[in-house]
């Protein structure tokens, strides 16, 4: 029997429902991916801890028996607050600091020239180093921490504020002059969606290294948090307790980035232009 | 109603070596209203500059220009004239109708209003079902309606254009030519714009200045009586674009 050539509604339809098929196929073929690789490594991981002694490389069972152990403790879930929120107060700190003096760079170029070294000498200098001069000035107490976290992400967050206005664009600026924009709507209109986007990205990787450098401060100089509990473990040879506390940051940070920082990235900039797009 | 003057304007522009550049002598320039202005000129003959000064972005060395008979020192009703430039400068940020609002947000309109009045100017210039998508899901030629568009918004008497449309492909530019004339005829608009294409000016302006260039003075000036709508591939436009062409 002759197959009838499709109509031109159902050729129609069947293109317009083409791109989110494979999009939904794209994400399943990913989150196979993923899982196969989570399985990979949990073997790797099995099969290699069968010839090291527990103290070297635990099993992941083991890990696992030490993580439900330890999660049900209300001093976990402390010491989780604790870092986070010496993580967040560095981070909020970096954030208005590292914008306003971008912006303040930015404007002024003379200002700009002269500061610049600044910037070099801070990125220079390793977080490790930080830690002991925030041990000398706050002793043991939160600001040794939230110190470091401030200056391994205000550098990040004012240089990327600080080349964004410099890229704002001269064009944009004269449109608005044209309309009779005062200073203050230039700032809100022109300049602020075009720092927008190097500031995002700045936040993002900035309170990554923060997280991260936030742990050395703690087991260098805090009598709380997670890193003060890594340390710990490590001095009582509880390897198992190391592998789980190192887990499950990794596994807040994952979650951290897919579930919160991705979705806000999505909403602010899906004006952009999409690879793939004609 | 918009009428300018222009008298006797003078400007320098200092050079990088210390000397100065006289980039514009002794303009005299009268504008009546609902009149369409072509100021043709090649490169260096100060056009965009008069432009500039005209629209109050410069501020002339010498002379003095007149808005509605004001100085344009005095003058302060600055949202009844729009400027538009050689490229269309819309915000990739903002979706076509949010880059026509941006045209009212200096204004102190009302949202509802400024709602209002975008979907209309929206309405004018064609792009009704366009006003969600952002500029780069659009063609040059819808980006040059939505420059328009935000041009309109603010309801003016006088457009200002530099070298408008240059950007854009022969067809589209045509189509655009048309749209300025029909919207100007419509609003009841006066139009003063710069370019170097004699065929442009021919086909839009009833007016043409001529500029000679360093520094930039008025050679000449002279009225096209052609009916609208005018073809540019008319003999008699033809004919008018290449009397324009020779005394460039």
């Amino acid at each position: 029997m002759p197959v009838a050539p499709p109509t031109p509604l159902a050729q129609e339809r069947a293109e317009t429902r083409t791109p989110t098929h494979l999009a939904r196929e794209r994400r399943l073929r990913l989150i196979a991916q993923r899982l196969a690789l989570i399985v990979l490594l949990l073997i790797v991981w099995q099969v290699a801890s069968l010839n090291a002694p527990a103290f070297v490389l635990p099993s992941p069972k083991r890990v696992w028996e030490a993580w439900s152990g330890l999660v049900v403790t209300a001093n976990f879930w402390k010491d989780f607050g604790i870092t986070f929120s010496r993580v967040f107060t560095g981070f909020a700190f970096a954030a208005v600091i590292g914008v306003l003096f971008g912006l303040l760079l930015g404007a002024n170029e003379k200002l700009g020239e002269f500061f610049e070294p600044v910037l070099t000498i801070i990125n220079t200098v390793s977080s490790t180093i930080w830690a002991i001069f925030a041990l000398i000035w706050f002793g043991l107490s939160n600001w040794t921490t939230i110190f470091v976290v401030f200056m391994t992400a205000m550098p990040l967050i004012l240089t990327n504020v600080w080349q964004g206005t410099r890229s704002v664009n001269v064009d944009f600026i004269e449109l608005a002059q044209t309309f009779r924009m005062s200073r203050l709507q230039v700032m809100q209109k022109i300049y602020l969606p075009t720092i927008l986007p190097p500031f995002f990205s700045a936040a993002r990787l900035a309170f990554g290294f923060g997280a991260r450098v936030s742990l050395v401060a703690e087991t260098l100089g805090a009598s709380s948090g997670i890193g003060y509990r890594l340390r710990q473990a490590a001095d009582l040879v509880q390897t198992d307790q190391v592998f789980a506390w190192t887990l499950t940051l990794v596994a807040l940070m994952i979650a951290l980035e897919a579930l919160i920082l991705k979705p806000i990235e999505n909403r602010l900039f899906s004006w952009k232009k999409r690879a793939g797009d004609q | 109603m918009a009428t300018v003057r222009v008298q006797n304007v003078s400007k320098w522009f200092p050079r990088r070596d210390g000397e100065s550049l006289h980039v514009l002598q002794n303009i005299e320039l009268d504008v009546p209203e609902k009149t369409i202005v072509a100021i043709v000129g090649e490169s260096g003959s100060g056009k965009s500059t008069l432009l500039n000064i005209i629209a109050g972005l410069v501020k002339p060395d010498r002379g003095c220009v007149l808005l509605n008979g004001v100085k344009s020192s005095e003058f302060t009703d600055w949202r009844s004239m729009t400027y538009m430039f050689q490229d269309d400068r819309l915000l990739p940020w903002r979706t076509a109708a949010a880059n026509v609002a941006f045209g009212l947000e200096a204004a102190h309109v009302s949202r509802a209003e400024r709602k209002q009045r975008v979907a209309e100017t929206l309405a004018l210039v064609g792009l009704s079902d366009f006003a969600d998508l952002y500029p780069h899901e659009l063609s040059g030629g819808m980006r040059s309606r939505v420059a328009l568009a935000r041009s309109l918004v603010t309801r003016p008497t006088l457009l200002l254009m530099d070298e408008p449309f240059s950007k854009l492909d022969p067809t589209i530019r045509a189509q655009m030519h048309a749209e300025v004339l029909r919207i100007a005829s419509l609003m009841a608009m006066t139009v003063i714009f710069v370019t170097h294409d004699p065929e442009e000016a021919v086909v839009l302006a009833n007016k043409v200045v001529l500029l000679n260039p360093r520094p930039g003075r008025v050679r000449e000036t002279r009225t096209i009586d052609l009916p609208y709508p005018r073809d540019p591939s008319a003999p008699e436009v033809n004919e008018q674009a290449r009397a324009l062409r020779r005394s460039l």
